[in-house]
């Protein structure tokens, strides 16, 4: 054991020391982590978000927990940042990557053209009808194959270098996160252009659209504290 | 709270007392939109079964009422399973030489299909089967033609 003390750290608010405070950090930071990564999973097939939100929960209370005995886990608000901007990452991709390669599923041919035909009818208008299937909206395949390959791949991978508190992780998670407001900008413009077909005939267009996608905004609601934080608690 | 007055011991690491509030306030809008998302994807499903005409309809069905819809056209059904040899692996995209959707077409072109209200695609169904019972009152009457 280190002959370096640390008074009042330890869930006991005993004595203990530097070796062990470490290994009982980490074994709480692993044991909350389990919790949230479990429910972050099932959030990320929305169907069953319902079930992974107390899990979710749980693991940030257990984060908490420790956090509040002294012990040196992630900050509360890193952990949200990064399994929420994951979670984003997961649902677009869920949604993007069906269209792309299972466009004649009937899974697909009954989730996207109903979705379509209620908030965005790039994915009701003609549906399948382009050789490689699914959305026929002008430029919306491009936008697909560029989340799926490239923006939401490596914005998993940016989430995990910042849950894992390294330093790559948090400016990746920059680099992600401005190039989501260039995927917003851009699709919106893209949109707009195109709003005769996106919008006609469709159940709660417009407005209902922005209500619908407004909540996956975490990405710019990230970028103020990732700018803010001292990167000095990341480590390279 | 007066950011000015925080000592940094309370603070999360990497919080500077001067960003504490810009911090705290983050983390809430967090909590909201991790709660936003997870009820609207627990939500959506349930909306567009139901909406769509789920449980009358069968998944097949709802998706040939959505063709009908699609091409203003009542004969056109949703064909499922699609065969492996089709687009894009060789043979012809999906509908293609269908040529009655009903759309202005121009570089921005605009579609003329009416939207699709809640239930309606059940409606539609029923008013279809029933028109076709009128055309055909001998098969109406007729319980085996009724049953198929």
């Amino acid at each position: 054991m280190t002959t370096t003390q640390l008074a009042g750290a330890g869930a006991g608010g005993g004595t203990i020391g530097l070796d062990d405070h470490a290994e009982e950090s980490r074994d709480a930071q692993r044991r909350a982590d389990r919790w949230l990564i479990g429910g972050t999973i099932l959030m990320g097939t929305a169907v069953l978000g319902i079930f992974g939100l107390p899990l979710f929960l749980k693991g940030l209370s257990l984060q908490r927990q420790a956090q509040r005995s002294g012990l040196s886990v992630r900050p509360i608000i890193v952990t949200l940042i990064g399994y929420m901007v994951m979670l984003d990452a997961a649902l677009n991709t869920f949604g993007w990557a069906i269209d792309l390669f299972a466009n004649h599923t009937l899974v697909s041919r009954l989730f996207l053209p109903t979705w379509g035909n209620m908030f965005d009818a790039g994915y009701f208008w003609h549906y399948n009808e382009l050789a490689v299937g699914g959305t026929s909206a002008p430029g919306e395949k491009a936008w697909e194959v560029v989340g799926v390959f490239v923006v939401f791949p490596m914005r998993i991978a940016a989430c995990i270098g910042l849950l894992q508190m390294k330093r790559w992780g948090h400016q990746w998670m920059i680099l992600t996160c401005w190039t989501g407001v260039i995927m917003w900008v851009g699709y919106v413009a893209n949109m707009t252009v195109y709003a005769d077909i996106r919008f006609t005939g469709v159940v709660f267009p417009v407005i209902g659209w922005w209500l619908y996608d407004i909540f996956y905004i975490t990405p710019f609601v990230s970028l103020p504290y990732l700018h803010t934080v001292n990167r000095e608690i990341f480590t390279d | 709270m007066d950011p000015t007055s925080t000592s940094t011991d309370d603070l999360p690491a990497g919080t500077s007392p001067e960003h504490s509030r810009l911090h705290n306030r983050i983390r809430r809008v967090c909590y909201v939109l991790l709660f936003a998302l997870v009820v609207e994807g627990a939500l959506t499903f349930p909306l567009l079964a139901l909406w769509y005409g789920f449980p009358e309809l069968s998944p097949h069905e709802v998706c040939d009422e959505l063709q009908k819809v699609m091409y203003t056209d009542d004969t056109r059904e949703c064909q499922q399973p699609v065969p492996l040899g089709d687009a894009p692996f060789g043979g012809p995209a999906e509908a293609e030489g269908q040529t009655t959707a009903r759309d202005e077409w121009g570089v921005q072109p605009r579609p003329q299909y009416p939207t699709v209200h809640y239930r309606d695609l059940v409606e539609n169904k029923e008013r279809r089967e029933a028109n076709a019972d009128d055309d055909d009152p001998e098969a109406a009457d007729d319980p085996d033609a009724a049953d198929g």
